[in-house]
């Protein structure tokens, strides 16, 4: 879970990204507490205000709170409000992308939905 | 993060002449409390001149420079706010500098009287500096780490760091970094770091100083800066439509390629991006290239 940040978005969302991946994969539950500010930043070796930022932009969705003295915590339903936002970008994110790609490699829509239906198949035998 | 008690550091129509020579030509300028700043700018473009200036070890040509409040030069009030940790010469008065870390870093407490020995001494050990040594028989790496033993523990509420991390080694450097974020996070005191490492430094600053010959180009916070760049890269005629009406900084083009770097106040948002084209963002290393790679000047070597 601890990649480094390579991709190049504003590292802020990138956190934010990171701090939902974990809530989805069930890392951080609903009610755990997430790392701090300060933990995110030395483990990262980012800018505190950066990290601040990325948490700040997950409480302003609704998706982390706050209790006062203790720290960030995941709300009740985070996770399934982080999948549907992201069931929701996800034509716009990913499938637009893979229609384009390929479109230049010259694969036809029959074919392209041939190989996503088999993609499909062997993530669900792998469970 | 206690900033409160911490002052505020802050240049207003700074010049500084060497003769006839000007290397700042007018900086205005406000360090608050609290907050780590990078310092970027090429060779020469006047950055060791400029932190000089801001903690009184250079009396400035005209304008002022104040620490909370009060004017820096030969005001010892205000200087024990301030260290300014810099590069380490292997000479001293014309000789080899045979000061032992040991004595050199005593001689720096002296002028730093929120020096912390135990915090030292600490630092030392993790660098694994024999404090017996001599200074000119130190490699470029350990004088890197001396600087910033001196930074570190001299838990001024002020440290500026020139070129920290010019020395180190790549695991050394990720070292200085988390303990900078370390002491940060416990002290919330102000840094200034000076660095032609970009890439690597860049998500440790929470606002960078885009220094170029003499002038403050940018200054602001570091993700909303680069927020502001994004090269277009496709066919020609695309690129070219979906740039037109935007501020395009540099174009440059491979066969029927072309990428062009465009700066958007308000963000990516603003291009109307077709499927033709790919929008990237970029890195704050590029974003200076971009701003700061102008042609070489006096051509006369054509």
């Amino acid at each position: 879970m601890l990649q480094p940040f390579n991709d190049q978005s504003a590292l802020y969302l990138q956190v934010a990204r990171m701090l939902e991946d974990g809530i989805l994969r069930g890392i951080y539950p609903a009610e755990e507490q997430v790392p701090s500010t300060n933990e995110l930043a030395r483990v990262y070796k980012i800018n505190p205000a950066t990290a601040a930022k990325g948490i700040n932009l997950l409480v302003d969705e609704g998706i982390l709170y706050k209790r006062r003295g203790i720290g960030m915590f995941v709300a009740p339903g985070a996770a399934q409000a982080i999948a549907a936002r992201r069931k929701a970008a996800f034509y716009n994110d990913y499938v637009i992308a893979l229609a384009k790609e390929a479109a230049s490699l010259g694969i036809d829509a029959e074919e392209l939905a041939q190989m996503v239906r088999r993609a499909a198949a062997e993530k669900e035998e792998q469970g | 993060m206690n900033g409160k008690q911490h002052p505020e550091l802050r240049a207003e129509g700074l010049r500084l002449r060497y003769g006839k020579n000007e290397v700042l030509h007018g900086i205005d300028l406000t360090l608050r409390p609290g907050c780590i700043y990078g310092l970027v700018g090429r060779n020469g473009a006047g950055k060791t001149t400029l932190l000089s200036c801001l903690t009184g070890q250079l009396a400035v040509s005209e304008g002022a420079v104040t620490c909370g409040g009060q004017p820096v030069w030969e005001n010892p009030a205000a200087l024990a706010n301030l260290c300014f940790s810099r590069e380490i010469g292997t000479t001293l008065g014309g000789g080899p500098n045979n000061m032992k870390v040991r004595d050199y870093l005593e001689a720096a407490a002296l002028f730093l009287p929120h020096w912390d020995k135990e915090y030292a001494a600490r630092l030392v050990a993790r660098f694994g500096l024999d404090e017996r040594k001599k200074i000119c028989k130190l490699s470029k790496g350990m004088l890197s780490m001396v600087t910033i033993v001196i930074a570190l523990a001299s838990r001024a509420p002020i440290t500026i760091l020139d070129e920290p991390v010019a020395g180190l080694d790549v695991v050394a450097r990720e070292d200085f970094y988390k303990l900078l974020l370390e002491d940060y996070a416990e002290t919330g005191r102000t840094f200034v770091i000076s660095t032609h490492i970009i890439e690597e430094a860049a998500s440790v600053f929470e606002e960078v100083i885009l220094l170029d010959e003499g002038r403050i180009l940018e200054m602001g916070e570091t993700d909303e800066l680069v927020g502001q760049f994004a090269a277009v890269t496709g066919a020609e005629e695309a690129v070219d439509a979906v740039c037109a009406g935007h501020r395009v900084l540099t174009c440059e083009r491979l066969g029927r390629q072309k990428q062009c770097v465009v700066r958007l106040p308000g963000g990516p948002g603003a291009l109307r991006a077709g499927g033709e084209v790919d929008v990237e963002p970029l890195t704050l290393q590029k974003v200076f290239v971009t701003l700061c790679g102008h042609e070489e000047k006096g051509g006369g070597a054509a």
